[in-house]
């Protein structure tokens, strides 16, 4: 169980969170939807620690984790794994290598075993065969998929996407919008991802929140949205340039 | 305050001093930082850092030695000739080598290379959320990035110093023999005739020592303090050099006068 | 000047190269350095013949080269000034402890370390300064403008970059180097004779003492101002245009340019000095 309640965040005079609150259900496809600048990738970094809240709550599995530090971030992190919105695999590793690291700093498998393991991993990805390739001279997918493997290296109960599908081919999309429903289908994993991809939306997705200025504007599933007249949240998923919303 | 926001000069200067205390407050807590976990480095990353910085180093320190080698004995040929004292070439040449101008040069070329080299790398790190990357994935970035750093920037800068010592000394007796005729039996000799001794070569590496210790965190700092896409790796580089440059000209400063 | 070795900027990962060394062996990995070095001494050389060009066919954009003379010129002052003045401080003592173990006279202290000053220590160790500070901020603003395609959008304008970057740094180095190396001697001079003062009890009327100096070390000392200060920022423009590949290739760009303008200093003062020494012996 995860919930954010009442989250507000500033960066210096600019309010970028104000009062957002929802929560999360064990195993569900969750996703955090809203025009770009809104304070989607704000709002995901906060249950990881890369930024503090100024006020507000967030549950984990009953631990308030708000206000932990870096030390007591530790074991959450490890629950929580996060894929970037850049992949931001390390350019000095191979793809293996980096698969490999947080198996061997938190498995305790030395560097040989660590990178065995970490080709199994790739494998599952379909990258076993750009194991010892360097992540610059890969394609936007493919270190998408790179990262999804070192982020479940290790055995994350909840995983943070961060619009994993954006800059890729409709192929590679699609393929990524799969693995992420995988996960929660054959692993029982949580998803969270953030997402202004109208067809991952409503292909994979269970449940949705749409942030606007600051605040929650609606919370359901894909076909509420759909339903309803807000006229925001129509313009939104309809990707239309002309109406009521304002940027 | 208003008076110093009135007088621009004296508002630049305070702005100035500001800058100063936090970049060596910064260094401060980062070096406590790096002692904290200094016992727990990761092997393998060291290894590769020692690699890159130390082998990858070898061809420009190599040519910066013997090139300052040359010019020193240059600059000690015209005393020589006016004293005509050749066997004093070794020691003339050789004393501000080995004190001075090897750790000295040493340590500029290899801040110039090795740290802002490192710089540039965090900086990068840093500037494409790969410093977080790491904390999202529950790994402490000053244990495993910066500690290996540190003790093989430090590693580093000493074994380049005794490299370029030797071949410096080299490149000087040689120049003698092409441009004063000076054999290089006769410099050698002056060198070990009494008037230095290991003390002279401990107390460069003593230097350079404190060099890569002042660099080191420098690098590690500005590089870790980057702010804002490719230009702000530029700005981050410069600075470190900067800093790195005029740390080392101060440090100097203290060692020679206190050793 | 066209011996810079440090040519690899390989912003892919740092291993790559170690497959090409294995591939081609170590004669042949020296045969592939040699072949760096000669394309980077060409590609030197057509930065530093365009900028003579355009020195004297360029249109000047007004205020540009006074712009580059603050830059690099008066905000490297204070910077050049510490470290000269703690390098000047060091030279004297060392030199004093030297001439404390064979003759305990220091009465020509002064006049040797002011002849050294004027002929070398003052340009060579300013300008290797002069080459930190002022060769990576010229880099690291070429090579921002470059991977941020504000260098291609000079080009689609039709003006030639070395035309409207280089050449207003290239003729405010060449004015700054020689100014700031005269304060960096005078700060050295100073704070050396403060320092045999304290030291050595070498009084300041004595330490000043010109005899040595002769046309000949000013030649020099003046050959070299000009040099380096033609030097840094052709080498450091070069390092800069050349930078490919985001935030990390501007980070290589300007290590580069450090270490390349480093390198081009090490190398001309010894030129130069052997010169300076067989024109003028003694
Ligand atoms: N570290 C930061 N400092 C200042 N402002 C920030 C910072 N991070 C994000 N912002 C601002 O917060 C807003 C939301 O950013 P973000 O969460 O990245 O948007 P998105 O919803 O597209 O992911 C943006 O306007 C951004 O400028
Ligand atoms: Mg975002």
């Amino acid at each position: 169980m995860l919930a954010f309640k009442n989250i507000k965040k500033s960066f210096g005079p600019k309010q970028v969170l104000n009062d957002v609150s929802f929560d999360v259900k064990a195993g569900e496809c969750f996703f955090i939807i809203g025009a770009s600048g809104v304070g989607k990738s704000v709002l995901i970094k906060h249950l990881v620690g890369l930024l503090a809240c100024d006020s507000g709550e967030i549950w984990l599995d009953g631990e308030e984790i708000s206000r932990f530090d870096e030390q007591q971030m530790g074991p959450v992190r490890k629950k929580c794994a996060m894929v970037f919105q850049h992949a931001t695999l390390f350019d000095s590793m191979t793809c293996a290598e980096n698969v490999a690291l947080p198996l061997r700093k938190h498995k305790d498998m030395n560097a040989k075993d660590a990178l065995a393991e970490a080709k199994k991993r790739l494998a599952v990805v379909h990258m076993q065969a750009f194991a010892d390739r360097y992540p610059p001279e890969l394609g936007d997918g493919m270190r998408k998929r790179v990262a999804i493997a070192r982020a479940l290296t290790v055995d994350p109960t909840y995983v943070l996407f961060d619009e994993p599908t954006t800059s890729l081919d409709p192929v590679s999309a699609r393929r990524v919008d799969t693995l992420i429903r995988e996960l929660c289908d054959k692993l029982g994993v949580t998803s969270i991802v953030v997402s202004h991809d109208l067809s991952s939306i409503f292909s994979i997705a269970d449940r949705i929140v749409m942030l606007y200025k600051g605040k929650v504007l609606k919370i359901g599933t894909p076909a509420e949205f759909k339903a309803t007249d807000n006229g925001i949240i129509q313009q939104f998923i309809n990707g239309r340039a002309e109406g009521p919303m304002d940027l | 305050m208003t008076e110093a926001v009135r007088n621009p000069r004296l508002h630049a200067l305070g702005a100035a001093s500001i800058e100063l205390a936090e970049i060596v407050g910064g260094m401060g807590v980062l070096l406590a930082r790096i002692l904290v976990r200094i016992h727990k480095f990761d092997g393998e990353e060291l290894v590769k850092n020692l690699y890159k910085m130390a082998v990858k180093s070898l061809p420009i320190v190599a040519v910066t030695a013997l090139f300052t080698g040359a010019i020193m004995v240059i600059q000690a040929a015209v005393i020589v000739k006016r004293f005509n004292a050749e066997g004093l070439l070794g020691w003339g040449a050789g004393f501000g080598t080995l004190r001075e101008i090897a750790p000295l040069l040493t340590a500029l070329m290899i801040s110039g290379r090795v740290g802002a080299n490192n710089t540039a790398e965090l900086g990068t790190m840093v500037v494409t959320e790969q410093i977080d990357a790491l904390r999202v994935l529950a790994i402490d970035p000053i244990a495993f990035l910066i500690v290996p750093r540190f003790i093989a920037i430090l590693a580093t800068l000493v074994m380049m110093t005794l490299f370029a010592d030797a071949l410096a000394l080299f490149g000087a007796a040689y120049t003698g023999q092409g441009l004063l005729g000076v054999e290089p039996m006769t410099f050698f000799n002056g060198l070990t005739g009494g008037l230095l001794d290991f003390g002279d070569v401990f107390n460069g590496l003593f230097k350079s020592f404190v060099f890569a210790f002042v660099m080191a965190l420098a690098s590690c700092h500005f590089g870790l303090a980057t702010k804002g896409g490719a230009p702000g790796v530029g700005r981050a580089v410069n600075a470190s050099v900067v800093a790195s440059a005029a740390g080392i000209f101060v440090l100097d400063y203290l060692v020679s006068f206190l050793g | 000047m066209s011996a810079t070795t440090e040519t690899h900027p390989d912003p892919s990962p740092p291993d790559a190269s170690e497959g090409v060394e294995a591939e081609l062996g170590f004669v042949g990995s020296i045969g592939a350095a040699f072949l760096d070095i000669a394309v980077a001494a060409r590609e030197l050389y057509s930065v530093f013949v365009r900028t003579l060009y355009y020195v004297f066919r360029g249109k000047r954009v007004k205020g540009a080269v006074l712009h580059q003379m603050n830059e690099i010129g008066v905000k490297s002052v204070a910077f050049i000034c510490i470290t000269m003045g703690f390098i000047g401080m060091i030279l004297v003592y060392q030199s004093g402890l030297q001439a404390k173990r064979v003759v305990p006279d220091f009465t020509m202290l002064g006049a040797t370390y002011l002849e050294l000053l004027v002929r070398d220590f003052a340009a060579s160790i300013g300008a290797l300064m002069l080459a930190t500070r002022v060769g990576a901020g010229i880099a690291a603003e070429i090579g921002s403008m470059v991977v941020t395609e504000q260098v291609d959008a000079l080009r689609m304008s039709a003006a030639d970059p070395i035309d409207y970057l280089v050449v207003p740094r290239f003729l405010a180095s060449l004015v700054m180097t020689l100014a700031l190396i005269v304060i960096a001697g005078t700060v050295a001079f100073c704070s050396g004779a403060a320092t045999a003062y304290v030291f050595f009890d070498v009084r300041p009327d004595i330490f000043f003492n010109m005899q040595l100096v002769d046309v000949g070390d000013f030649l020099t000392g003046f050959t070299k101002c000009m040099a380096y200060g033609a030097a840094i920022p052709i080498v450091s423009s070069w390092c800069g245009l050349s930078t490919f590949g985001g935030s990390e290739g501007v980070g290589w760009a300007t290590t580069r340019a450090v270490v390349n303008s480093s390198l081009a200093i090490i190398i001309l003062n010894f030129f130069i000095s052997a010169a300076g020494f067989l024109i003028f012996p003694g």
